[in-house]
This record gives C-alpha cells, structure tokens and sequence, in this order.
C-alpha cells in the first residue's frame, strides 16, 4: 500500500531524512517512533507529498508521490491524515468539517454528504455536536471529529502524526480508543506516536527512527522483546519509564 | 473675532441659480460616497488578488506583485491622481489617447476612482499578505492533505480565516477611502471638498461651511465603521478569540 524507497530530503544544507526504506502492507498498522526531531513528522508528510523530498520514489497504491505529473489532490483525496494539532476548519461547524471535501473534492450531494458526515459523528461519539464550531470542543472532541473528517473521505490507508501529544491526559484514551476500533477494522495505519500502549496492542510492525534515518523497522515482537539498536533501547527504557 | 455667523445660509438660494448651498453639499456628498465605494470595490478585489498572489509558491509572480505594492504605496495620492490624469492619457496609443480626452463619459469620477482604488488595493493587498503569513502551516497542509487543490485551500481555509483576521486594519483601510477621496476634488470631481470650497467663495461663509462637511465626513466614516463592526459581529467564529492557534 505505502512504499518508500531510499528516501532522502533536505532542508537547505541540513539533512532530515537519511535513506530511509520502508514498507506498509495492506491492513497493517505500523507505528513511528523515535526521539525528537529525527524526522518523524518529515517522514510521514512525504508519503502524501506535504513536503517535497529530493531522492528516492514513494509509491501509495502505486501511484508515485514524487512525480510531477500525478495528479497528488486526487491522491491526497484517498489518504487520510490526522495532525498534532488537529486543524480543523475553525470557522466551519464540525459537520462542515466533515462535508466540505466530500462535496469540493469528491463531487458528493449535500445531502449525501451529510448523511456520511453524521454516521461518522455518531461512530466517534460526537453526533450531538454537529452544529457546534471546533473552537468549542475539548482537545480529545477536536481529534475525534479530525479523524472522522478525514474517514469522511473514505481513505484506503490513514496517516496519523502524534495524534495524542498535544492532549491532556484524560482525553488520550478516547482517541486512541477510536484508532484502535480502526485498526482491528483493518484500516492500514501509519502512526507516528509515543503511545506504545497503542503499539503493543494494535500495531504489526514498529519503525525506530534517529538522525532523520529508520534505524530498526521490525515486528511489534522483536521491537519490544530485543531491540537491536543501542539508541532503541535506550529510547524504550526512557519512555517506559514514564 | 469679527465674524457673521449665518446658520441659515445652507438654506439660502444661491444667486442666480434656483439652488441652495445644502443642494450642492448633498450632490458633493453623492460624488464623495460613489467614488469611495467604487474604489472600494476595486481595492477589495484587487488588493485580495495581489495579496494571496503575493504567498503563491511562483516566485515571479509573488515579486512582481511585491512591485504593485511598493509601487503604489509610495507615490503620494495626489500625485498618482496627476499622473492618471494628465500624464497616463498621453501615453496611450493616439486613438485610444484622443478618445479619453475628448469624449470619455464621466472622465474625471473614473479616473479618481480607478487611482484612489489602486491606492488602496496596495494597502489591502500588504494585510492579506502578512493576513495570510500569520496562519499556522497546519491549516494549509490540512487543506491540502484534504485533497483541496491549492487555489482551493486558499478558497475555502486560508482566505476565510485571513479575512477575519485583517478586519480591523481593513475597517480603519475603508474609512480611509472617504476621507482620502476628497483628493479628487484637485481633478475636478464635484465632491464633498470641491462642493465646499465653491460654497466658501461664493457665500463667504467659511465656518459654517467647513463645519457642515467636516460633519458630512464624520457621518460617512462613523457608518462604514459601523458597517465594519457589523460584518465583523457576523463573521465572528464562536469559540474563538481571532482565528485558531
Ligand atoms: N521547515 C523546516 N525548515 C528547516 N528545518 C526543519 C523544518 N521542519 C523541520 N525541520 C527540522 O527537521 C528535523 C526533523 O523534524 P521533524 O518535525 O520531522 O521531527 P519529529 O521527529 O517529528 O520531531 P517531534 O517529535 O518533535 O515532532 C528537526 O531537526 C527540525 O528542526
Ligand atoms: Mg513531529
């Protein structure tokens, strides 16, 4: 589903990402993990072309991102992605949030669209709060709403960049309940996160990151069993240690 | 002081003519309100257009609308009135050149019109530029990651938040407009200033006079704040100070 293939970018003369090789199969769900700018975030907007990389080809559903000539609206139209920090339209209502690609880039009915808009609501918890605008919804509402936003438009695969770390606590467990239902769906799942709760519940595969390059790439199992990389283990021992 | 004050000389007929002095302060008024809302409407449209052209990925393009606005933000409005005026005409190609000084309809509102709206277009178009430069990236990758085309994102998510954000520099921008259009008295449109200066001469009244229209421009400026204000009670997000962080 996603291919990356010798990937490397740079921001002027500094190198984000180093060759970086990896691979997410149909219904897997791989989580991203690594210390604090190793290139992370980087990593994961080159997938649906937000930031342009200068060598190597990734391919979604074998359409290369990198190519001038792909039409990437259209590919961006099928690849979910959920933010840090939410961003949802905060001058439409949630339900307009959730509609308004539906109608501009899909060429859906409104009312189409609004009965999809309102399923995902109810599916996220949050039918009630359709009229409401994101600015008056909780932190763990607004992730919510961001993630059925983007189902809205009815992803072959799902891209999550620390979908948590801007949250308070107590409103982790809603959203990572909500990822979670998706993953055990079958939705393949990209997922930068420190929640490695999440990771040993629902994630196949475990990429470890440092320097801008994928240092280990292996199953949940080994990641947490034996982490082959000095650098992963001391990263797991810190963030277990919380 | 020695002077004769006359409260009821906007009421008197003036010699010669059936009219009286409140006649031609409220056709002054007339042409002072047409030519700011015409000029409105271009500098909004305009000054839009520049201003997101001007964070458009196409670096030419972006440097030459950087020139549009340097350009015109420079040169003093009175002088760009001149230029349009008197020099531009002659730069045009003959016919077209003869055609605007001998027989175009309404030479002198157009003209003040079109200068004064370019004017302001550069202003605008600089508040929509650092308008949309304060927006967080997240929201245009959100757009984009959407599937939004660009001019969509711009459409839908930057332009509407970057709207709101520029409505105070936009309200004092409009205000602005009514007060910078008395200018065009100096090419003889037959506005608020130009209406008053003839009603001095001709009545001697000086006072009276100038108290009237610096009453007139203080009405036109309070209800396009007024009117400001109302848009931006309307668009108000709830929920939200300004736009998200
Ligand atoms: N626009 C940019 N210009 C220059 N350098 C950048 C830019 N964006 C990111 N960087 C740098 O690239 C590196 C990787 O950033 P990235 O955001 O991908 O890290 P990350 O792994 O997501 O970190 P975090 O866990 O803090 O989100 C960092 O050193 C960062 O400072
Ligand atoms: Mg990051």
């Amino acid at each position: 589903m996603i291919e990356i293939r010798n990937v490397s970018k740079w921001y002027g003369k500094f190198q984000v990402l180093t060759d970086c090789s990896s691979k997410v199969e149909k219904g897997e769900v791989v989580v991203v993990c690594g210390p604090s700018g190793s290139g992370k975030s980087t990593l994961i907007k080159c997938v649906n072309g937000l930031e342009p990389f200068l060598e190597g080809e990734i391919l979604v559903n074998g359409t290369q991102v990198g190519d001038p000539k792909t039409d990437l609206p259209k590919l961006r139209s099928s690849v979910g992605m959920v933010f840090q920090h939410f961003e949802l339209f905060p001058h439409m209502t949630v339900i307009e949030n959730l509609t308004v690609g539906q109608v501009k880039v899909l060429g859906r009915t409104k009312e189409e669209a609004r009965r999809k808009g309102a399923d995902l609501l109810d599916r996220v918890g949050l039918k009630e709060f359709a009229g409401k605008h994101p600015g008056q919804l909780s932190g763990g509402q607004q992730q919510r709403v961001a993630i059925g936003r983007a189902l809205a438009m009815d992803p072959i695969c799902m891209l999550f960049d620390e979908p948590t770390s801007a949250l308070d606590p107590e409103m982790i467990g809603e959203v990572l309940s909500v990822m979670q239902d998706l993953a055990r769906e079958g939705m393949t799942m990209m997922v930068v996160t420190h929640e490695m709760g999440f990771a040993r519940n629902v994630a196949h595969r475990v990429i470890f990151m440092d320097n801008g390059r994928i240092v280990e790439d292996t199953t949940k199992q080994e990641f947490f069993g034996t982490p082959r990389s000095e650098r992963a283990q001391l990263f797991l021992s810190r963030i277990l240690r919380h | 002081m020695n002077y004769h004050w006359n409260w009821g000389i906007y009421l008197e007929q003036i010699k010669g003519g059936g009219e009286t002095y409140l006649s031609w302060l409220m056709t002054g008024l007339g042409w002072t309100v047409s030519v700011s809302l015409c000029s409105w409407a271009i500098a909004l449209v305009l000054g839009f257009l520049i201003g997101t052209l001007r964070t458009a990925p196409s670096r030419r393009v972006a440097r030459l609308c950087t020139a549009y606005v340097e350009l015109f933000r420079n040169i003093p409005l009175l002088v760009q009135m001149f230029l349009w005026f008197f020099v531009v005409p002659e730069f045009l190609p003959h016919g077209l050149s003869m055609w605007v000084k001998q027989e175009m309809p309404a030479k002198e509102f157009l003209t003040a019109s079109a200068c004064l709206g370019l004017f302001t277009s550069a202003r605008i178009a600089e508040q929509v530029r650092a308008g949309i430069q304060s927006l967080p990236a997240g929201q245009r990758h959100a757009g984009l990651a959407m599937g939004f085309t660009l001019p969509q994102t711009y459409r839908y998510v930057l332009l509407p938040l970057a709207f709101r954000i520029i409505l105070p520099p936009l309200t004092s921008e409009f205000m602005n407009v009514f007060k910078n259009s008395s200018v065009a008295f100096a090419i003889g449109v037959l506005e608020l200033t130009f209406q008053a200066r003839q009603m001095q001469e001709d009545s001697e009244q000086g006072i009276e006079t100038y108290l009237a229209v610096t009453l007139l421009y203080f009405i036109c400026a309070f209800i396009a704040n007024r009117g400001m204000s109302w848009i931006e009670k309307r668009t108000r997000i709830p929920g939200c100070i300004a736009a998200e962080t």
